[in-house]
C-alpha cells in the first residue's frame, strides 16, 4: 500500500532523490573559458610576425620563432630570426638560427647564419656556421666562434600582474 | 596626424602578430593592425589593436579601435574600445564610444572626449583629469 504513495523522484537506484547532474553555477557563468591560442606542450612553435607596417623601437625577446619584415631599432632575441626582405633591424639580433634577406646594421649571433641575396649587413657575424649567398653585402667581420655563440635564453619568465585588477 | 587621417587609407596592411612567447620593451608603431598574444611593455600607436586573452600590455594604447580580451594596465586612447568578457584591465580609458562586455574586470576612469580630442593626439597629455 505505501509504495503507491511515494514519490517517483524518490525512487532512484541510489535511493537519493534524482538531480540534474550539469547545474551551472554562477561561477561558471561569470568565467567565460580564454578563446583559442594558449599554446600546448609539445605543440609546434609559434611565429610571431613583425608586419612590414610596424616599427618597433625598443627590444624583442622570445623563445620561439620571430619574422620581421618591417622595421625594428633595439636588440632582437629569439630561436629562429628571419629577417625578411626590405626589414631593417638597428641592433643585434640573435638566436639559434638567423636567416637575414633585408638589413641589418649591427651584429649578428646565431649559431647558423644565412645571408640571402638581398641581405645587407653592416657590422660583424658571430656565427658558428654560416652560408652566404651571392649578392650578399656584407660590411664587417666574421667571427667563427664554437660553441660560443649565445644559446637562447632557457629560463623565461612569464610576466607576473602584481596588480588586483 | 593621428588616428583619423589614417581612416582615409583603406588599403588594407599585413597584420601584425605577436604571438605569446615574445616580449616587447619598447615602442610599436604601425599604422595596420596588430594582434597581441605575448607581452607589451611601453607605448602601441596603431589603427587597430587587438589584445588577445593571453596577451598583456603595459603601458599606453593610442589607437583607433582597441579590443582587449587579456590584460592592460595603464592607458587607452581610443576612438572606439571593446573590453570583451576575459578583459582585466586597470587603465584610464579615454574613448569616443566604450562597450564593456559582461564578465569583464574593468578598473579606472573612463572620461568622454570628443573625436577631435583624438585627431589632435600625437603626445600623450601627462596630466589628467
Amino acid at each position: 500500500m505505501t509504495i503507491f504513495n511515494r514519490n517517483p523522484l524518490d525512487l532512484n537506484p541510489q535511493g537519493r532523490p534524482a538531480m540534474p547532474d550539469a547545474t551551472p553555477t554562477y561561477a561558471d557563468a561569470k568565467r567565460p573559458q580564454p578563446v583559442s591560442t594558449t599554446p600546448i606542450a609539445g605543440a609546434p612553435m609559434t611565429t610571431s610576425v613583425i608586419s612590414k607596417a610596424l616599427k618597433v623601437t625598443g627590444q624583442l625577446e622570445s623563445t620561439e620563432n620571430i619574422q620581421i619584415d618591417g622595421e625594428v631599432e633595439g636588440d632582437v632575441r629569439g630561436v629562429c630570426v628571419k629577417v625578411g626582405q626590405g626589414a631593417k633591424v638597428k641592433g643585434t639580433v640573435s638566436g639559434e638560427e638567423v636567416e637575414l634577406a633585408g638589413t641589418v646594421d649591427g651584429k649578428i649571433e646565431a649559431k647558423k647564419v644565412l645571408l640571402t641575396g638581398t641581405a645587407h649587413m653592416s657590422g660583424d657575424v658571430v656565427h658558428q656556421d654560416i652560408r652566404i649567398e651571392s649578392g650578399a653585402f656584407i660590411d664587417g667581420h666574421c667571427r667563427p666562434e664554437a660553441g660560443k655563440a649565445k644559446p637562447v635564453q632557457a629560463a623565461f619568465k612569464p610576466v607576473a600582474i602584481e596588480k588586483s585588477v | 596626424m593621428f588616428a583619423l587621417a589614417r581612416r582615409a587609407n583603406p588599403a588594407p596592411l599585413p597584420v601584425s602578430q605577436l604571438e605569446r612567447a615574445l616580449t616587447v620593451t619598447g615602442h610599436l608603431e604601425t599604422e595596420g593592425e596588430v594582434h597581441i598574444h605575448g607581452t607589451i611593455r611601453g607605448r602601441i600607436d596603431a589603427d587597430r589593436l587587438i589584445v588577445a586573452a593571453d596577451g598583456t600590455v603595459e603601458g599606453d594604447i593610442v589607437a583607433n579601435d582597441v579590443r582587449i580580451a587579456g590584460r592592460m594596465n595603464g592607458r587607452i586612447f581610443a576612438l572606439s574600445v571593446t573590453l570583451d568578457p576575459t578583459a582585466k584591465v586597470a587603465a584610464r580609458i579615454f574613448h569616443n564610444s566604450v562597450t564593456i562586455a559582461n564578465g569583464a574586470r574593468f578598473e579606472g576612469r573612463m572620461p568622454w572626449r570628443p573625436p577631435q580630442y583624438f585627431a589632435s593626439l600625437a603626445q600623450l597629455p601627462e596630466t589628467q583629469p
